[in-house]
């Protein structure tokens, strides 16, 4: 692929609003594109440094819930000690506050968690998401549990004397999931070439090689964790003040399998592997809906995951780009089915 | 940023007129959207409202439909789910662009929907749902016509002294619902000199009551007011048997089925009084009994369980008033249903529908006064005590 | 405290633990041997429950029949899972055969969704509904079987593991897979029989509470996240340890629902684990290797 290919690929998905009149395909790409952004923070854990965080939903439900509490304000009794009051403060600062205390959960989670490894570790982070699932579900005083959490304000963005707006608009929304979606590429593109995200794909190679060269492997990790928790908290912010309410079912471990299969089918441990196999599996049900119901709708999800596992272990986009390199250097040859596990 | 902010005006601008010229178009049929559950803890409720939706929708289009046009009901599953069916209501407005929409069962569900209602203008009839809340937040687009589980019990006020109460005790599912009808009733009770003792919540996906009632069993009460949809009650009753709980129970909301009760936890039901918005038992009773003849005859023909009739009579009482509206606005748009809503007499299964204003002066929304039933489970048959 | 209410949830605890021992066990025996996380377990034990409603209640069959019918098709569908999908698999690494299960589990799951729909299906069963009532304490029939059964199976598994040529073998893979090959045991089969061993467990886990609750599809959730809670109490891959965990956990449950708070009733098993792996990370009765 060339250079160009990422700046072609914005110019166009920036052009959509101009010429997409239906609505409701608007608004599906933009609950798509938050979806791809927490799949993109998911593929740091999971594609570059190999551990298979299955409790990724609780970051992502953490920043939501972080972030309309924020705006909302809430009055809570702690212990039957004393009373917390919070005022509501702009939606922002709860896009802030989303992003950190997601991130601070992931370095408890993670320091917590990264102690061990293989089926452990991921029993440990669904029982985390679990865990939070059912506190937001019981402390009704500050969640108001399942009677969800609605009227949260969308977010309102500006800069002191350049005047403010209020995203109201379906427009509006989607490019500002647009700009934090490049934001986010932007960041991990650098962080994987930078000499940590070196170190992170040593590990996933080869564990103790990397221990025994002199890397910090549980510091590595932490880190990894952590910025994948506040990329996480930060869509579900984003989600939040989107969808404009939220209840403890955004912590269903159904969320975290989503953002897998996205990441799996893309090809985990690329840079574009959550955006296609996010923009495949958020836009593949308003294709199919028409034709099939939901439940033959995950049956097809489950057995297409099944199938990449089998047939394409690196995902679309290493495939993809195999096929296209070979082309390149052969032109003549037939295009095979796509080199596959040729790098597995 | 700033160009950009320009440019997207430009976009919406574009976006909106292209819109506005494909809404221009003319359908050949009224659709209406039905947000219910369909999947999940709700599904056998969700499922007979939609049920005598249908039947609604289809004796209206036998008779020539409304307006010259057929209703075309567009049924979309909100999975017992709040969020869910928020999402709902975006699709129905957004792409099928109902002018009017029927939903959304529980009273968490309908009050997710409430933002869309106001954000799109749009009205929807509220068939089930009975948080006191869903009528006092100043949303001019509900109208409702459930009772408010603060009317529920000012009716069971009335006959209060029939069952000598000294004090009791609440399990309630732990929702709108529940929560709401807990303190309503406990509210009516100590308003009446009982004691309210324990208030006991479970989860809408709870199957094993066993702690609570325990708990409940230790207590000193003599009545248990249970709030809850009928699968879980089923549950609950024949655990309240298994833990030789004894106690005068009464279920309120009526999502309870009682015939599906007695056929699913048999004995354990006996006795179990039940507050109900149709009683089916006693249609030559009701207040137009052809309506109620007519309608348990469509319901059997259909092949439908006839213990879902005192749940599905909502969706067919809906649709109807829904179709009448539309019928006086002249014109299947959201403002002319809404202001047409306010001036309708119709003749329920219920009872006579018409609205009143609730909540806060200005942007009130409307209330019909439905009537409440009370079955009690005589020797495996239900009995309409009042 | 009421002593007669602590009795009360005694008694609820006792007859819990015996099937969440039996959830246990199959899926530890499943990791322990073969080295796999399975997500389809919940699913299985869901299919256990849909059989015996199919079998006792569609088909009319005895109650009792019906339950080995119920335990014989989880079997059936566990080694269906193991051939097709893991056989092929084997020695991937244990991310990728997770992500086989999870994509299994999917499957199941809607599949359940579409052939029986979403309306909550109930068993009749043939117990009397009035409770055996001994002092403060009161017990249904239909639970008391249930947890006689559970223990029967509970026994019959050690028996099997402990005391046959199979077990023996299974023991053998289990501690050294590749010494045991050489030893001429059969790997492959020994793979398949463990797996249609843990998945019949987990049916007949499903066929015995399918009765005392009601049969949904999603019911196998909650049941997969308990064994994952249980397992990882008692060490995975450590049967001991599971059939003491399945009993704590519903007492955690259970003492958790009836004193602290009943909304917390499941958080109890999370909680647990996350304490557990605070201070022993590879469970209250593990002797395996930390990294798995």
């Amino acid at each position: 692929m060339t250079r160009l290919t990422p700046i072609i690929v914005l110019l166009f998905f920036a052009s959509v609003p101009w010429w997409l009149t239906d609505q409701y395909l608007l608004h599906t790409l933009i609950t798509t594109g938050i979806f791809i952004l927490a799949a993109m923070s998911l593929n740091l854990l999971l594609g570059y440094t190999g551990q298979l965080s299955l409790g990724h939903v609780a970051f992502f439900g953490i920043g939501a819930y972080t972030s309309a509490l924020t705006a909302l304000g809430f009055d809570v009794e702690l212990f039957g000690l004393f009373r917390v009051v919070h005022e509501p403060w702009p939606p922002v600062l709860g896009l802030l506050f989303g992003t950190l205390v997601a991130a601070l959960c992931g370095f408890v989670i993670g320091k917590l968690s990264f102690r061990v490894r293989g089926a452990y570790f991921v029993i440990v982070t669904i029982s985390f998401a679990e865990v939070t699932r059912l506190v937001s579900l019981n402390w009704v005083e500050l969640t108001q549990g399942p009677l969800a959490l609605p009227g949260i304000p969308p977010l309102t963005i500006g800069f002191p004397g350049l005047g403010y707006m209020t995203l109201w608009e379906k427009t509006e929304n989607y490019y500002v999931v647009l700009a934090f979606i490049v934001l986010a590429y932007i960041l991990i593109k650098r962080l994987v070439n930078s000499r940590f995200g070196r170190a992170m794909i040593a590990l996933k190679g080869n564990e103790s090689l990397a221990t025994s060269v002199g890397i910090d492997v549980t510091r590595y990790l932490v880190i990894a964790a952590i910025v994948s928790a506040g990329m996480a908290g930060c869509a579900g912010a984003l989600y939040a003040h989107y969808i404009q309410i939220i209840d403890p079912m955004i912590f269903m471990f159904l969320n975290t399998v989503t953002m897998v299969i996205m990441v799996i089918t893309g090809g985990k441990g690329t840079l574009a592997g959550p955006l296609v196999g996010g923009l495949i599996f958020g836009l593949a049900p308003v294709v199919l809906r028409s034709y099939v119901g939901p439940e033959i709708q995950w049956i097809l999800y489950g057995l297409l995951m099944i199938v990449v596992v089998f047939v394409l272990p690196q995902g679309i986009v290493p495939a993809i780009e195999q096929w296209f390199n070979r082309t390149k250097a052969e032109p003549l040859r037939e295009p095979s089915v796509a080199g596959k596990g040729e790098r597995a | 940023m700033m160009s950009r902010g320009l440019v997207k005006k430009i976009g919406v601008a574009g976006a909106l007129a292209l819109a506005l010229g494909a809404g221009a178009a003319a359908a050949d049929d009224i659709a209406i959207g039905v947000n219910m559950p369909l999947t999940g803890a709700f599904a056998a409720s969700g499922t007979f409202v939609a049920d005598g939706a249908r039947i609604a929708a289809d004796e209206i289009n036998a008779r020539g439909g409304v307006l010259g046009k057929k209703l075309r009901l567009v049924i979309e599953d909100n999975k017992s789910n709040p969020t869910e069916a928020a999402a709902v209501a975006e699709k129905l407005i957004v792409r099928d662009k109902v002018p009017v929409m029927l939903g959304a069962w529980g009273s968490s569900l309908t009050l997710a929907v409430m933002p869309k209602l106001m954000q799109y203008k749009v009205p929807m009839l509220v068939e089930t749902s009975s948080s006191s809340k869903i009528t006092l937040q100043g949303n001019p687009y509900v109208f409702r016509i459930s009772a408010p589980s603060s009317l529920e019990a000012e009716n069971l006020a009335k006959v209060l002294d029939k069952f000598n109460i000294k004090k009791a005790d609440f399990l309630v599912i732990n929702n709108d619902w529940g929560r709401g009808s807990a303190t309503d009733f406990s509210a009516m009770l100590k308003k009446h000199g009982v004691e309210v003792g324990l208030v006991e919540i479970m989860d809408q996906s709870a199957q094993d009551m066993s702690a609570q009632l325990s708990k409940i069993k230790a207590s000193d009460s003599d009545t248990l007011f249970i709030t809850a949809a009928v699968e879980q009650l089923t549950l609950v009753l024949k655990q309240v048997e298994a833990l030789g709980l004894k106690r005068q129970i009464i279920t309120t909301g009526g999502s309870q089925n009682p015939d599906q009760l007695i056929a699913q936890a048999g004995k354990a039901t006996e006795g179990t009084m039940h507050m109900v918005f149709f009683a089916p038992w006693q249609p030559e009773k009701s207040a137009y009994p052809a309506k109620s003849e007519a309608f348990i005859a469509a319901w059997s023909k259909k092949g439908f369980d006839a213990a879902g009739l005192t749940e599905s009579y909502r969706g067919y009482d809906g649709i109807n008033v829904i179709a009448a509206a539309i019928e006086k606005a002249g014109v299947a748009e959201p403002e002319a249903i809404r202001k047409a809503l306010w001036e309708i007499k119709a003749e329920g299964l219920n009872g006579p529908i018409a609205f009143q204003k609730a909540g806060p002066e200005g942007r009130e929304s409307g209330q019909s006064v439905p009537a409440t039933y009370i079955g009690k489970v005589v020797n495996g048959k239900v009995e309409v005590l009042q | 405290m009421n002593v007669d209410q602590l009795l009360q949830h005694l008694a609820n605890t006792l007859i819990m633990g015996g099937t969440y021992a039996l959830l246990g066990i199959g899926l530890t025996l499943i990791f322990g041997i073969m080295r796999v996380v399975n997500f389809t377990h919940g699913e299985l034990y869901a299919f256990g429950a849909y059989g015996l409603y199919f079998v006792s209640v569609v088909l009319g069959m005895n109650f009792y029949v019906s339950i080995l019918f119920a335990i014989a098709g989880g079997m059936v569908l566990g080694a269906l899972i193991e051939l097709v999908l893991l056989r092929p698999k084997r020695g991937a690494d244990i991310d990728t055969t997770m992500l086989l299960m999870i994509g299994a589990w999917i499957v199941l799951q809607n599949t359940e969704h579409l052939a029986w729909g979403s309306i909550a299906k109930s068993i009749p069963s043939p117990f009397p509904t009035e409770p055996l009532v001994i002092g403060p304490i009161s017990l249904s029939w239909l639970r008391i079987f249930v947890f006689g059964v559970a223990i029967l199976l509970i026994i019959a598994t050690y028996f099997l593991i402990n005391r046959t040529r199979l077990g023996n073998a299974m023991r053998a893979t289990f501690q050294d897979t590749d010494t045991a090959a050489l030893m001429g045991v059969n790997i492959r089969a020994i793979y398949t029989m463990t797996f249609a061993l843990g998945s019949g467990l987990a049916a007949a886990a499903g066929a015995l509470l399918g009765p005392v609750f009601v049969v949904t599809p999603t019911m196998g959730d909650l049941a997969s996240l308990k064994a994952f809670a249980i397992v990882i109490l008692g060490g995975l891959g450590n049967i001991t340890g599971a059939t003491i965990g399945g009993f704590i956990l519903a007492f955690v449950e259970e003492i958790g629902a009836g004193y602290i708070s009943s909304g917390y009733r499941d958080a109890m098993g999370f909680l647990i684990i996350i304490v557990v792996l605070l201070f022993r990370p590879t469970g209250i009765f593990a002797r395996v290797e930390r990294i798995g």
